[in-house]
């Protein structure tokens, strides 16, 4: 469906020409985010500057039943910024000013196409700590962090973007503007619309203000390595760190084909030859820091560590995160297509999922990696195919990972942890929610957006 | 189906992940994909596969716009070579008649061997008496500049002393600097150009060629003052046969210090892009100008000055846009000198400077660890 002459003239009215791109070149660009197999063209890409152009452009979409699309960094990993009908991608990257860090407060109110790194820079500066951290924070923005309520390598201890969001300014479908929740703790007047927007994946409105909780930094932060025979051992080890009465800030795994990846991108002198690495990490207190990782440290070697180290220096600490951060890309060395998928069980069930997933593949004839956030049992199995040319292996993949997610609810957990439904897992999502709450969720999708333009084909559908 | 424009393995090692988009400059300027590396790498696969034509305004527009920085390679986890991508891509986007008029007149002119030889002595002679060694102490380890590197001076087995096509016509008081540093490096005129504008200007074939005759020309070690150059001979010649001018140097011994009105001098440092993106050298320069005057780190030494080999004359309101951003940052830094490792960055940097009247003097590495003093600057 292209759009007519009139529409596009419109848009150029509101944001300038120059601010309209729909050569065919500039929608390619724009056709696809950072999930692999999917794609789909865009019939233009509009770059707004503020929230009353969101807002006409909204309104104008509504009146011509034109497909809208809003889009930060594109580094989801579920198709969610895949325009699949068409029509307007909404680019929300010139809208990005941090407004006001406030200390005495503990908050910022920043608009949504400052990347999360920045705001933490800018959090820190002033001594504070905007805890939700993506691996991908550098390149992915508040509005694509709060509108999928991301997670991150702190998602043990301080939990997922959800938590520390305190109020929005928002446009909806159909143009008017909105303000929920703001800067108090307590409020509770009305439906909690600022939660539902947060990670409503950009399918109910725009996200042009966020008012977002800070915390005061903590005095230090520490991380080590521990190796392993096998991912259970790992397993076993994070079941022993929390029965131990510690809940580290970071917990996190690779296994042998991921340590690998990231040690050829990063050149740390990980040891390659061990079967599971577990990264762990806390912050507070210097000396609570300490006794922390040494009881991690301990727990570990009791699951059968054949090696336990700590990071020597701020900077060798930082290495490590980032490369843990980087550890889909790098796996990708391995071959031509990466899927990376994410699903969710009970802590207890960590080792048992682990093991699942290594059944699936075995059945299923592909190669499959995992690493994740085992703190919080959130893993991401990784399949590296060849080449996505080869479609009986993507179909393959495709059939391993609709087993894997079957997997996870059998075990109590769920098919997305952190990365979102997107397009990549909407047709898993009856299974985990029941068909009485998707209509539920149908219904509130058409409170919001009536003539159905934002973000069809995702939420909601 | 073009099918056959892009080293297929290459291209289908980017995952999208958009890790790169934070270090691109164009992509700073814009905000828009299509302007990212990401994004250029998503544009080449529709030309590969044919889903955008050949003559699309977007792939020309892209191709060109691209610095050719590198600044993507290194954040990338997944490993993909985008400069090898882009030297690809504009052999498509700029074959025969397409190619920019200013960048063809460019590589005929560095072709011509003779002409190569001439602009180096016709700057000599006009330039020669000029050239004296700044006042103050001289670096003890290093004998004089020598007056003319001509002959080929004796010991260092195989190690050779590259003129660069372009410095010996711009900047003659590098090699001359360089030769007077490593008295051991055999300095032959008969040498050509390397062929790197030929490979980041769409003649990929013309680069290798040109480079292979130049390692014919400077059998063994081929020491360079350029960082544009060591890169590209590198991916051709191999990297054991190429060194550039800082690696060379690292483990000498100091020289005396630097001291700028009777207090030791402040620097800075541009990286030379390819340099640093494409071979990882960025330590080097650094330690030897902490040795011999106080060093100051650019917050953004790493990016790309907008010189990008032909860059500043393609495409100069882009260029003169990440010059300016540069050269506000290094007057903030209240250095002395600014530092370049590579001819372009230095004649970028340079006329900026100048241009802004501003105090600050761009010299290149072998000029200040030689004293020997940058051409005067206008009053
Ligand atoms: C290598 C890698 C590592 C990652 N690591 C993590 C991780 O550790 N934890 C994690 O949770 N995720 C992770 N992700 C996924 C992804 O990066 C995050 O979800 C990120 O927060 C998305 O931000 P973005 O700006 O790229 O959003 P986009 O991808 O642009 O958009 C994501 C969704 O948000 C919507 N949206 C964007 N902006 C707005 C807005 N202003 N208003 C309304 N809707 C909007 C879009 O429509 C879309 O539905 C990772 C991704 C990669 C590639
Ligand atoms: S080039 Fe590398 S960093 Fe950039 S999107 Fe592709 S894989 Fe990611
Ligand atoms: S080479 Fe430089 S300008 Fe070109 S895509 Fe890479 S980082 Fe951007």
């Amino acid at each position: 469906m292209a759009l007519s002459a009139t529409v596009l003239a419109e848009l150029r009215g509101i944001v300038g020409p120059s601010h309209v791109h729909d050569a065919a070149g500039d929608l390619v660009a724009y056709a696809r985010d950072a999930t692999p197999l999917f794609s789909h063209r865009p019939d233009a890409v509009v770059f707004p500057a503020d929230t009353a152009e969101v807002a006409a452009v909204l309104a104008l979409a509504t009146r011509h039943r034109v497909p809208v699309v809003p889009r930060g960094a594109g580094s989801n990993l579920c198709a969610a910024t895949v325009p699949l009908r068409g029509g307007i991608v909404l680019v929300l990257t010139r809208l990005n000013a941090i407004l006001e860090v406030s200390a005495d407060e503990l908050l910022a109110r920043t608009q949504p196409g400052v990347t999360s790194a920045a705001l933490a820079d800018a959090a820190a500066a002033r001594g504070l700590l905007w805890a939700p951290d993506p691996g991908s924070r550098t390149v992915a923005t508040v509005g694509g962090t709060i509108a999928t309520c991301a997670g991150g390598l702190r998602g043990l201890k301080y939990g997922v973007t959800r938590n520390y969001v305190l109020g929005l300014e928002a446009v909806l479908p159909t143009g008017e503007v909105i303000r929920t929740g703001g800067r108090l703790w307590k409020d509770v007047a009305g439906y909690d619309l600022t939660r539902l927007l947060t990670g409503s994946e950009g399918t109910l409105a725009v996200i042009t203000e966020a008012t977002v909780a800070l915390l005061p930094a903590p005095a230090s932060a520490n991380t080590g390595v521990a190796y392993f025979p096998t991912l259970a051992d790992a397993g076993e080890a994070v079941a022993r760190v929390i029965r131990a009465g510690v809940v580290p800030a970071t917990l996190e795994f690779l296994d042998r084909a991921c340590i690998g990846a990231v040690e050829d991108f990063a050149h740390l002198g990980l040891r390659a030859d061990a079967g599971a690495l577990l990264l762990f990490g806390d912050d507070g207190p210097p000396d609570l820091v300490a006794a922390h990782l040494d009881r991690i440290g301990t727990a570990c070697v009791e699951a059968g560590a054949v090696e336990v180290t700590t990071a020597r220096e701020v900077a060798q600490a930082e290495a490590l995160l980032a490369a843990r951060r980087c550890a889909l890309p790098a796996l990708s060395r391995r071959g031509g297509v990466t899927i990376l998928e994410d699903a969710t069980v009970p802590r207890p069930r960590i080792a048992e999922m682990v093991d699942r997933i290594d059944a699936v593949a075995a059945r299923h004839d592909v190669a499959i990696a995992t690493f994740g956030h085992a703190g919080d049992g959130n893993l991401h199995p990784t399949c590296v195919l060849d080449s996505a040319e080869d479609h009986e292996a993507v179909r393959r993949a495709e059939a391993a990972f609709a087993d894997i997610f079957a997997a996870a609810i059998d075990l109590g957990g769920t098919i997305t942890g952190e990365h979102g439904v997107g397009a990549a897992k909407l047709p898993f999502l009856a299974a985990r929610l029941g068909e009485d709450q998707l209509a539920l969720l149908r219904r509130i999708k058409s409170a919001f957006d009536p003539a159905g333009v934002l973000n069809p084909g995702k939420l909601g559908s | 189906m073009t099918g056959d424009v892009f080293d297929p393995e290459q291209l289908s090692r980017c995952i999208s992940c958009g890790f790169c988009l934070p270090a691109c400059p164009t992509y700073a300027m814009t905000g828009d994909e299509a302007s990212s590396p990401r994004g250029r790498i998503t544009l080449m696969r529709a030309l590969q596969d044919g889903t955008l034509p050949p003559d699309d305004g977007t792939l020309a527009e892209q191709s060109s716009f691209c610095l050719g920085c590198r600044a993507c390679e290194p954040v990338c986890p997944a490993g993909v070579e985008y400069g090898s991508l882009l030297e690809q891509w504009r052999v498509h986007q700029w074959r025969g008649w397409r190619r920019p008029l200013v960048a063809r007149a460019l590589m005929l002119l560095v072709e011509q061997r003779w002409l190569l030889r001439l602009s180096g002595l016709v700057r000599r002679a006009a330039r020669g008496r000029a050239v004296t060694p700044q006042a103050g102490p001289t670096r003890a380890a290093a004998p004089a500049p020598a007056a003319a590197p001509g002959a080929a001076a004796a010991g260092g087995p195989g190690a050779q002393l590259m003129l660069g096509c372009v410095e010996r016509g711009l900047f003659p008081a590098v090699s001359r600097g360089a030769h007077a540093l490593a008295p051991e490096l055999a300095v032959p005129t008969a040498q050509g150009c390397c062929g790197a504008l030929h490979a980041h200007n769409g003649d990929l074939a013309g680069g290798e060629r040109l480079a292979e005759r130049l390692g014919a020309d400077l059998p063994g070690t081929i020491v360079t003052t350029s960082g544009g150059c060591a890169a590209h001979l590198a991916a051709v010649l191999g990297r054991d046969r190429v060194r550039e001018l800082s690696t060379w140097l690292a483990d000498r011994p100091a020289g005396a210090e630097l001291r700028v009105g009777g207090r030791r001098a402040r620097v800075a440092l541009q990286d030379s892009c390819h340099l640093r993106n494409g071979l990882g050298v960025f330590a080097e320069p650094r330690t030897l100008l902490r040795q011999v005057a106080d060093y100051v780190e650019l917050p953004s030494a790493a990016a790309c000055c907008g010189a990008a080999g032909t860059y500043s004359l393609l495409r100069p309101k882009e260029s003169r846009r990440i010059l300016d951003a540069k050269l506000d940052e290094i007057e903030a830094a209240g250095v002395d000198l600014v530092v370049a490792v590579n001819p372009g960055c230095l004649r970028q940097l340079r006329t900026g400077l100048r241009r802004r009247r501003s105090p600050v003097r761009a010299v290149h590495l072998a000029e200040l660890l030689t004293r020997v003093e940058p051409p005067p600057r206008p009053a």
